[in-house]
């Protein structure tokens, strides 16, 4: 039989915790300010025709602009592909790494986190023009140079519409995942030992000590690197700029940012711009409440 | 799970969990689209942006966010030296890329022109604000004129920047007489125009030609074209033998230019729009016939393989690398091998040669630079910017330029008798001073750089690498690019 929780109305909830709203005003200021307002904004901008001295109100014709138009609908599917793979690619590099990490003593451990992390400082303009060098169509591109190695011929990498958006995705693919080794291995670090102690006593093998502990136990850091992950995903930009030209042959590479820079910079169609900007972040809320509600679990952080 | 024993009952634990996550949602959402949605700016300019030195390639093309064209601007007020009188007049000068105090080529050039107009109008004082290259200045460019109507009263600006701010009613109208417009090349002219007036100065008419490397065609046994002129099927036959693997085992290939160069479409004719820009007509048997001519050079394979992704600076880089002997690329890259005397020394191991001639007359590719004065009130400061504007792309800049960079300045001149100062200072500029006479200047069209970007570009990409027909690509073009030529024209 269930019993009906006690009432706890909003103004006790306020007179018990009001104050501690308190601390975080000044950032909450600052975010209504910068954040939400101009996002607010730009909802309001995908509604109008805006150019650069102003806008006349269309209602959702951009919408229906960019429902009938081929290259958004290009540019979406890649980007969702490229998260797809990315997204999952890091998240199993991560946890692989950190779980080859986590039997070192206490001070390798640390030197190999800080390994991992540092490459994540480099500026990534710079990484994206080394890997357009790596996919370089040319025999001199590394990517190339290494297949020649093998008696195999050169592939055209990113010089092809055929081959850009992968050589995309394996820039992004394999370069090792910092963070998510870090928050991994911290983790990992935090699961207590007697749950390994009490499966050794009843003979589990590791197989089953990673799949019913170490896995399940991981799922709120797994949780919070799958959301963050999908949106810098969603969010490609440098690398498909600067490796691809923006867009590769025949927009082979195309991404909903690099068309909403396109759209609003280069083309000057603002309101458009927005109405991507809106759908691409619909698309993020969309899959990031997919994910809490399907990877959620009683395990708080 | 629970933090302390004070934690509240379960509904509020609740309540506040999904109130957390409804902020924590928010706050990932909108920083999100904070992220990659652009907002409409509101800032004031601080520095002054100015047009790029060579016209805008396909790749970085300006931002035509005009607004709703509407008729241009009344006649202006002569802008001739009389009409200045002795009245001490002040006008503001932008200019992209002027630092004072610096050796760049921009602020040598720009003081050297202040100082030679000053020696002529001595009431008339110029101050310069500078800005840098890119679309951030680009944009307090477009606020600065169009949001707040004030600004520069002179300033430099390319192509689809005139268009925009035409249409804002924002230039004043160049008082050109008919020696002006005899005087100007034409393709320059009709570039500026705007329902049927000039809006802005000419400046520069940059074509786009070959640049030949001597050393490849000795040893490919190739004769360099005569006089630099040569056909079609000789460009080809040069490029085809000067493609080639040496004994070292290095790679060299006939040909390489930038990927966003649509220079052999034009070559048996055919021109992207009508005369009176109304019709796309980058789908006739010409333009076709010009695709078909492009589309050997990769079939042959004598393009590097990175074909479709050379940004102008990789194509450049494979010239200087020695390792492609034919390259198209406009004049300033003169100025990059004149750099390097040791390694690069003009009719020893480099020439230029015009772009080959099809089916058609001689045409080629081109782009040009405008000088452009804001539409105001002030007619004593209109007056002043407009003598300037005059000044600036003039014959009597030439010699006041001189000791300075003048064939930076000029690059060359769109007007003819402006055009010897650029042709006297090296022999590879005299030739490319001839080239304006045949270069066909891209009309303004406020669209073209999303009919560029969105629809032609990836049309010629699958046409290259062997995905669709000539034919077939023009056609699937055509009709999107005419809603553009049409949105452009309302």
């Amino acid at each position: 039989m269930r019993t009906a929780a006690p009432r706890y109305s909003v103004s006790a909830f306020a007179a018990r915790y009001g104050w501690s709203y308190i601390f975080i005003a000044p950032t909450l200021l600052f975010f209504a300010l910068f954040t939400v307002v101009p996002v607010l904004q730009a909802f309001t901008l995908s509604l109008q025709n805006a150019t650069i001295v102003g806008g006349t109100w269309v209602g959702f014709a951009n919408f229906v602009t960019l429902a009938g138009d081929p290259i958004f609908r290009l540019a979406v599917l890649h980007t969702v592909v490229y998260a797809l793979i990315t997204v999952a690619a890091q998240i199993f590099l991560a946890l692989f790494i950190a779980g080859l990490l986590q039997p070192l003593p206490k001070t390798a451990q640390v030197f190999y986190r800080a390994l991992f992390y540092l490459p994540l400082v480099n500026s990534a303009i710079l990484v994206a023009m080394v890997w357009r060098w790596i996919f370089n169509p040319n025999p001199f591109g590394l990517a190339n140079a290494l297949v020649q190695l093998f008696g195999l011929s050169p592939h055209p990498w990113i010089g092809s519409s055929d081959e850009a958006l992968a050589a995309v995705i394996l820039s992004t693919v394999l370069i090792i995942p910092g963070g998510g080794v870090v928050l991994y291995s911290a983790a990992m670090g935090g699961i207590p030992k007697e749950l390994y102690e009490a499966a050794d006593v009843e003979g589990a093998s590791w197989y089953r000590k990673w799949r019913h502990i170490t896995i399940p136990l991981l799922r709120p850091t797994t949780l919070y690197l799958i959301v963050v992950y999908t949106i810098a995903a969603f969010q490609v930009f440098e690398r498909v700029y600067i490796m691809t030209n923006g867009g590769g042959p025949n927009n082979a590479t195309i991404t909903i940012v690099q068309l909403i820079y396109s759209t609003a910079f280069q083309f000057g169609r603002y309101g458009l711009a927005s109405a991507q900007a809106v759908v691409l972040f619909v698309m993020a809320v969309a899959v990031a409440v997919i994910q809490f509600r399907w990877l959620q679990s009683d395990v708080e952080y | 799970m629970r933090l302390n024993d004070d934690s509240p009952p379960s509904v509020a634990v609740s309540s506040r969990r999904r109130f957390l996550r409804s902020l924590g949602a928010l706050a990932a959402g909108t920083t999100l689209v904070a992220a990659c949605g652009p907002t409409q700016p509101a800032a004031a300019p601080t520095s002054a942006p100015e047009p790029t030195s060579a016209p805008k390639p396909a790749g970085a093309a300006p931002t035509p966010a005009a607004a709703a064209p509407t008729t241009a601007a009344a006649a202006p007020a002569q802008a001739t030296p009389g009409s200045l009188g002795n009245k001490q007049i002040s006008i503001e000068w932008w200019r992209r890329n002027y630092t004072p105090g610096s050796q760049n080529a921009e602020t040598i050039t720009s003081d050297a022109a202040v100082k030679g107009f000053r020696d002529r109008f001595p009431n008339v004082s110029i101050t310069i604000q500078g800005g840098p290259f890119g679309p951030e200045t680009d944009q307090k460019f477009d606020i600065a004129i169009l949001q707040q109507h004030a600004g520069p009263d002179v300033f430099h600006t390319t192509g689809g920047d005139v268009l925009k701010y035409a249409a804002a009613s924002q230039l004043a109208p160049p008082p050109f007489d008919d020696n002006d417009r005899k005087d100007f090349n034409s393709s320059a002219l009709q570039a500026t125009t705007y329902k049927g007036q000039a809006v802005a100065y000419p400046l520069w008419i940059v074509p786009w030609y070959e640049y030949i490397n001597l050393e490849l065609f000795k040893e490919a046994g190739v004769e360099p074209p005569k006089d630099g002129s040569w056909t079609y099927q000789q460009f080809m036959d040069a490029a085809k033998k000067l493609t080639y693997k040496r004994p070292s085992g290095t790679q060299v290939y006939g040909f390489a230019q930038g990927n966003d160069e649509y220079a052999f479409l034009l070559i048996d004719g055919a021109r992207p729009y009508s005369q009176d820009l109304k019709q796309w007509t980058f789908n006739t048997p010409q333009a076709e016939s010009g695709f078909n001519k492009w589309l050997a050079l990769p079939q042959g394979k004598l393009e590097p393989p990175d074909y479709l992704t050379l940004k102008p600076n990789d194509a450049e880089a494979h010239f200087a690398n020695k390792d492609v002997a034919i390259l198209q690329r406009p004049s300033a890259f003169i100025n990059v091998l004149n750099g390097k005397p040791q390694e690069w020394k003009f009719g020893e191991n480099w020439d230029i040669a015009n772009f080959p001639k099809g089916d058609a007359d001689q045409s080629g590719w081109g782009g040009l630079g405008f000088i452009a004065v804001r539409e105001q009130q002030d007619a004593d400061k209109k007056a002043a910017a407009h003598a300037f504007a005059r000044y600036l792309t003039g014959p009597d800049i030439g010699p006041d330029l001189q000791k300075a960079t003048v064939e930076y300045w000029l690059a060359p001149s769109a007007r003819t008798s402006a055009a010897g100062a650029y042709a006297a200072y090296h022999p590879a500029k005299a030739k490319v001073a001839k080239m304006g006479s045949f270069t066909y200047v891209l009309p303004n069209v406020r669209t073209w750089s999303e009919i560029d970007q969105k629809v032609l570009r990836p049309a010629t990409d699958a046409v290259l690498e062997g995905k669709k027909q000539p034919k077939q690509a023009l056609e699937e073009v055509a009709p999107q690019a005419q809603a553009l030529l049409d949105e452009a024209n309302k």
